[in-house]
This record gives structure tokens, C-alpha cells and sequence, in this order.
């Protein structure tokens, strides 16, 4: 299973951490700072994830979307690329890319239906404008592996199953960092194991060790999600807007009708 | 896309014209495959967009067509997404006619049978290994350089990257003759043996000249599958009877296998035989058939 990964494009793509963590030119001339940076990127994620309640899609697919729009932020900034236009082309682009499409039509609707703020109001157009300009910043690479699978199959060879829905939903949260643009989805799968079964009190040290993965990796992870966990509860609105604004964008490059 | 010349158009994909073309400056050939972007619809195809993906994923492997790169334009206001492939002068399909047919027929040095199964098997490992089905292989769908006697898999617009659990797929996929008979029954759980079946009918192509099972409707398919491999039974293929499009068919006798590929040395119907196995979890893998010993006097260090 993990000889996939090893040998794919994802593999080949994982990043360092100071590599994700750049703000690009433009916007940092428009004063976003790392953390205006990475608090859009996690209001993208959950914008995502709403959007995708909506039509009904795979966890699966949220989790692709959710790293195609990180993987376009290495690459290009949130000025000419505006998050709030990349973020739905990415759950569409996604949906195709995991044989679930979702109609761009339908997308609109709802992006329509639960946003008032006119500024995330899109059209059909933009959103397939942009799917030629996403598609071209992720290099044509789509296939991406996640952490779900090798999560099942390491729980049941640990005898945890009991432990599926709170590392499940750990996982889900990784989605909100960038985390699966830097590490092997395995080993964020054995982060969230391992954090579930701190918070469980159950003994996992021998079963770690017959593994022979670089615990200290898995620790690394564990702690950078614990952390964010701790900052998460100071994100709010306010936050998240003060950031997005800061972009500023143009009208001009909103609405051309 | 000023940087290639066409030449000619070569053929017609599962979603678009194929073009022959050349590099105006390093004059290498290319294959272009064209794709409109219907912008007013649904942007990129899915079909597109997979192929683009796994070809991403694949092509740097020997046995699959490589994906030199992708050029989106804008013409006229029409969008066109161009796929720029590797250049290779024919398919098998081409290839097997070319020895049937023509001033000179001749059966196929049955050395060059065995290297193009082996590339072949090579290729689809190397797709399984990377859980991607191909399901659609067909003579028409592997690219042949005849100088070099080189095949590779091309065409992988219906292939599929598989998850474990295997799900339901969208019936109605391979071209009638390759079809595995666990596709034609309905199953709604299939793997890579619908790749190794359609292998297998490749490779007695090649040996025949002509398909080994040319079926024209979905149910004279499965009579000429088992008008020669005998009618499946519950005891051969555990369940078969419970398969959604299974009937009460004629009982036929299974026929001796060697005589359906005269020409081809015991080995080669052993491993065949292995390709043919009606359950699919009897059928051998891509990475068990090259280790078969049918391939043991092919010189294994030029792959």
C-alpha cells in the first residue's frame, strides 16, 4: 500500500515546512503576515468543507480539494489568485478528479445560498476560468494520497479500532494545517493514533516500536497539531476578516458584468 | 502550441483527434491529442482530467506512453486543452494486421510475441502497483515501435485509480472482446483481473492473428468465451451463478486451449491457461506472470 505512495507524485511533492510557509510578494506587500497566511488557508478549508455538505460529496474529495488549494498557495499568491474563488474550484476540480462531480451549476447555487458577502458570490465563468489556471499551478499533478486508508489499516493491525471516530475526526483537522503537504499521509495517520491514544490512556509504546518509524517524527506532528489546536480557539471572524481584507482585491477582478 | 508542426491527423481518441506532430525546434515527434474545453458546460472533461492525472502518475514508466507535457490555449475564444505525447509509429492493432494482411503474410517471430507480452506485463504491473486499473486494454490501445520493438500502454482514460474496498464501478467500459466474464455477468466488484483477462486475449491475438473471442453483443461474448473455455460452473467460480446478468446457458465442454493457439509452445498456453481462469481471484497477476516460466529464455536485462 504505502509502495504507491512512495513512488507518486505526492511523494515527490512533499515540501519543508519553511518552503509551505512562504508569503509571496504581492501579498506580503499588501501586509499579510504568515499567520493572516495560514488563517486564510484554514477559513478556505472549512469554506470548503461547508461547500461540500452541500452537495453532498466524499470526505475524500474535501480532503483533495483542501490540498490542491495549498498546494496552489506555494505557488502563486492570494492576490492575483483570490482564495475565495479558489477555494469552490478546488472542490470542483476535485470532485472530477475523484469521479464525484459535482455540477459547476450546482456549485454556484450553493455558493450563492450560503454566502451573503458579495465579494465570495461567483459565477459559472470564474469558476471554470479558474479551474484552467488552478489546474495549471498544480502542474497537472491530481492524484494525492491521504491519511484515511493507512488510519484503517494501522488501527485494525493495532487492535484500536475502537479508537476510528476520535482519529478519524483527528484527521479531519489536519486538513485545517498544512500538514499534508510536508509529511507522509502514514505518518500523519500515526500522529493522530497516537494523540488518541494519550487521550485514551491506552499503551501504545510496543505496538509503535514493532513499526520502527521515527517516533520522533510522529511526535513532531502530534505536537504541531496539539498546538494548533490551542490557537484554533483565538481564530474568530473578526480574525479571519481583518486577514481576507487585508487582499483587498480589486472589484474589477471580481465582477466584470 | 506555435512550437509544434502538425503532420497528420493519426486518429481519434476516447475524447478527442490524435495528431501526429514535430517539435519546430528539436524536431522530436509528438502526439497531440486535442481536447475542447466546452467552457459554457463542465470546463475540463473528467475523462481529460483523469488521464492527465494518472498519466502524471504513470509515465515514468517504460511501458506507458510518456506525458511530455500539457498546453492549454485559447483560440478564437474556444478553449483547447493539448495533450503532448511521446511519438511511437504504430499500435498492435496496426502491427498484427501488418502481418496478417498484405503482400507477405506471416505469423509473429514468436520471440517478438514473447517481449511484447512481457512489456505488456510489465506495463499493467506497473499500473496495479500504483492501484490504477486500465480497463480498456486492447490491441488498439498499445503503442508499438517497430524498430525498437518497444510496446507501451497508452489510452488510460477509463483507467481508474482503485481504493480498497474495491466499489462499484460504471458497467460498459471495455471493448467487447477483451471483456472479462466477470464484466459481461455484471459483477459489481471488480480488480485487476479485468486487466490480466484482456491480457490474455492479447496475447493469443498475437499468436492467432485474429481475436480470440470476437464477439459482436454482449451475450455472443460470453458464448464464445465459453464455447471454448467450457461453461463456467459453481465449482470453477465460486458464486458465478449469483452474478446479476448470469442465465441457465447451453452446457458446453471446455475445448483444449492449444488448439486455439497452434502455433504456441506449451509454456505459453500454461501461462495463457493462467490469463483465461474464469475466477478472477484464480487469474495471475501481472507481477506472477513475469516471473512465469514462458518468459524464462527472454534475455530479462534489456527491460
Amino acid at each position: 500500500m504505502a509502495a504507491n505512495f512512495w513512488t507518486s507524485s505526492h511523494f515527490k511533492q512533499l515540501m519543508d515546512q519553511e518552503e509551505v510557509d512562504v508569503v509571496h510578494s504581492p501579498d506580503k506587500e499588501k501586509g499579510i503576515t504568515l499567520e493572516d497566511f495560514k488563517i486564510i488557508k484554514m477559513h478556505m478549508a472549512n469554506y470548503i468543507w461547508k461547500l461540500a455538505q452541500q452537495v453532498k460529496v466524499r470526505q475524500r474529495v474535501v480532503a483533495t480539494a483542501v490540498t490542491y488549494m495549498r498546494r496552489v498557495y506555494t505557488r502563486k499568491s492570494m492576490t492575483e489568485y483570490d482564495p475565495r474563488l479558489v477555494a469552490p474550484t478546488c472542490l470542483y476540480l476535485a470532485s472530477k478528479a475523484e469521479e464525484s462531480t459535482v455540477q459547476a451549476r450546482l456549485l454556484v447555487f450553493y455558493i450563492k445560498k450560503i454566502n451573503t458577502d458579495e465579494k465570495y458570490r461567483y459565477e459559472i465563468k470564474d469558476l471554470l476560468e479558474m479551474e484552467m489556471k488552478v489546474l495549471e499551478a498544480l502542474d497537472y499533478y491530481l492524484v494525492v494520497y491521504h491519511p484515511y486508508r493507512a488510519l484503517s489499516q494501522l488501527l485494525q493491525d493495532a487492535g484500536m479500532t475502537d479508537m476510528t471516530h476520535l482519529s478519524w475526526g483527528l484527521v479531519n483537522d489536519t486538513y485545517k494545517m498544512d500538514l499534508i503537504l510536508i509529511y507522509p499521509p502514514y505518518m500523519i495517520a500515526l500522529a493522530c493514533i497516537y494523540i488518541a491514544s494519550v487521550l485514551k490512556e491506552k499503551d501504545t509504546t510496543a505496538w509503535f516500536e514493532e513499526l520502527r518509524v521515527d517516533m520522533n517524527v510522529v511526535k513532531n506532528i502530534s505536537m504541531e497539531i496539539l498546538d494548533f489546536y490551542d490557537n484554533y480557539k483565538t481564530i474568530n471572524e473578526e480574525r479571519t476578516n481583518a486577514a481576507l481584507n487585508k487582499l483587498a482585491l480589486k472589484p474589477s477582478l471580481v465582477k466584470l458584468e | 502550441m506555435e512550437k509544434y508542426e502538425k503532420l497528420e491527423k493519426v486518429g481519434e481518441g476516447t475524447y478527442g483527434k490524435v495528431y501526429k506532430a514535430q517539435d519546430k525546434t528539436t524536431g522530436q515527434l509528438v502526439a497531440l491529442k486535442k481536447t475542447r474545453l466546452e467552457m459554457d458546460e463542465e470546463g475540463v472533461p473528467p475523462t481529460a482530467l483523469r488521464e492527465v492525472s494518472l498519466l502524471q502518475m504513470l509515465s515514468h514508466s517504460l511501458y506507458v506512453v510518456r506525458l511530455l507535457c500539457v498546453e492549454h490555449v485559447d483560440k478564437n475564444g474556444k478553449r483547447l486543452l493539448y495533450l503532448v505525447f511521446e511519438y511511437l509509429d504504430t499500435d498492435l492493432k496496426k502491427f498484427i494486421d501488418s502481418y496478417r494482411k498484405g503482400p507477405n503474410p506471416r505469423p509473429l517471430p514468436p520471440s517478438l510475441i514473447q517481449s511484447f507480452l512481457y512489456q505488456l506485463c510489465k506495463g499493467v504491473a506497473h499500473c496495479h502497483s500504483h492501484g490504477v486499473l486500465h480497463r480498456d486494454l486492447k490491441p488498439q490501445n498499445l503503442l508499438v515501435d517497430k524498430e525498437k520493438g518497444i510496446l507501451k500502454i497508452a489510452d488510460l482514460g477509463l483507467g481508474r485509480a482503485f481504493t480498497v474496498p474495491l466499489k462499484s464501478y460504471t458497467h460498459e467500459i471495455v471493448t467487447l472482446w477483451y471483456r472479462a466474464p466477470e464484466v459481461l455477468l455484471g459483477t459489481t466488484h471488480y480488480s485487476t483481473g479485468v486487466d490480466m483477462w484482456s491480457v490474455g486475449c492479447i496475447f493469443a491475438e498475437m499468436v492467432r492473428r485474429q481475436a480470440l473471442f470476437p464477439g459482436d453483443s454482449e451475450l455472443q461474448q460470453l458464448l464464445h468465451i465459453f464455447r471454448l473455455l467450457g461453461t463456467p460452473t459453481e465449482e470453477q467460480w465460486p458464486g458465478v451463478s449469483s452474478l446479476r446478468d448470469w442465465h441457465e446457458y447451453p452446457q458446453w465442454k471446455p475445448q483444449n486451449l492449444a488448439r486455439a493457439v497452434p502455433s504456441l509452445e506449451p509454456e505459453g498456453v500454461d501461462l495463457l491457461s493462467r490469463m483465461l481462469q474464469y475466477d478472477p481471484a484464480n487469474r495471475i497477476s501481472a507481477k506472477a506472470a513475469l516471473d512465469h516460466r514462458y518468459f524464462d529464455n527472454l534475455d530479462k536485462s534489456q527491460f
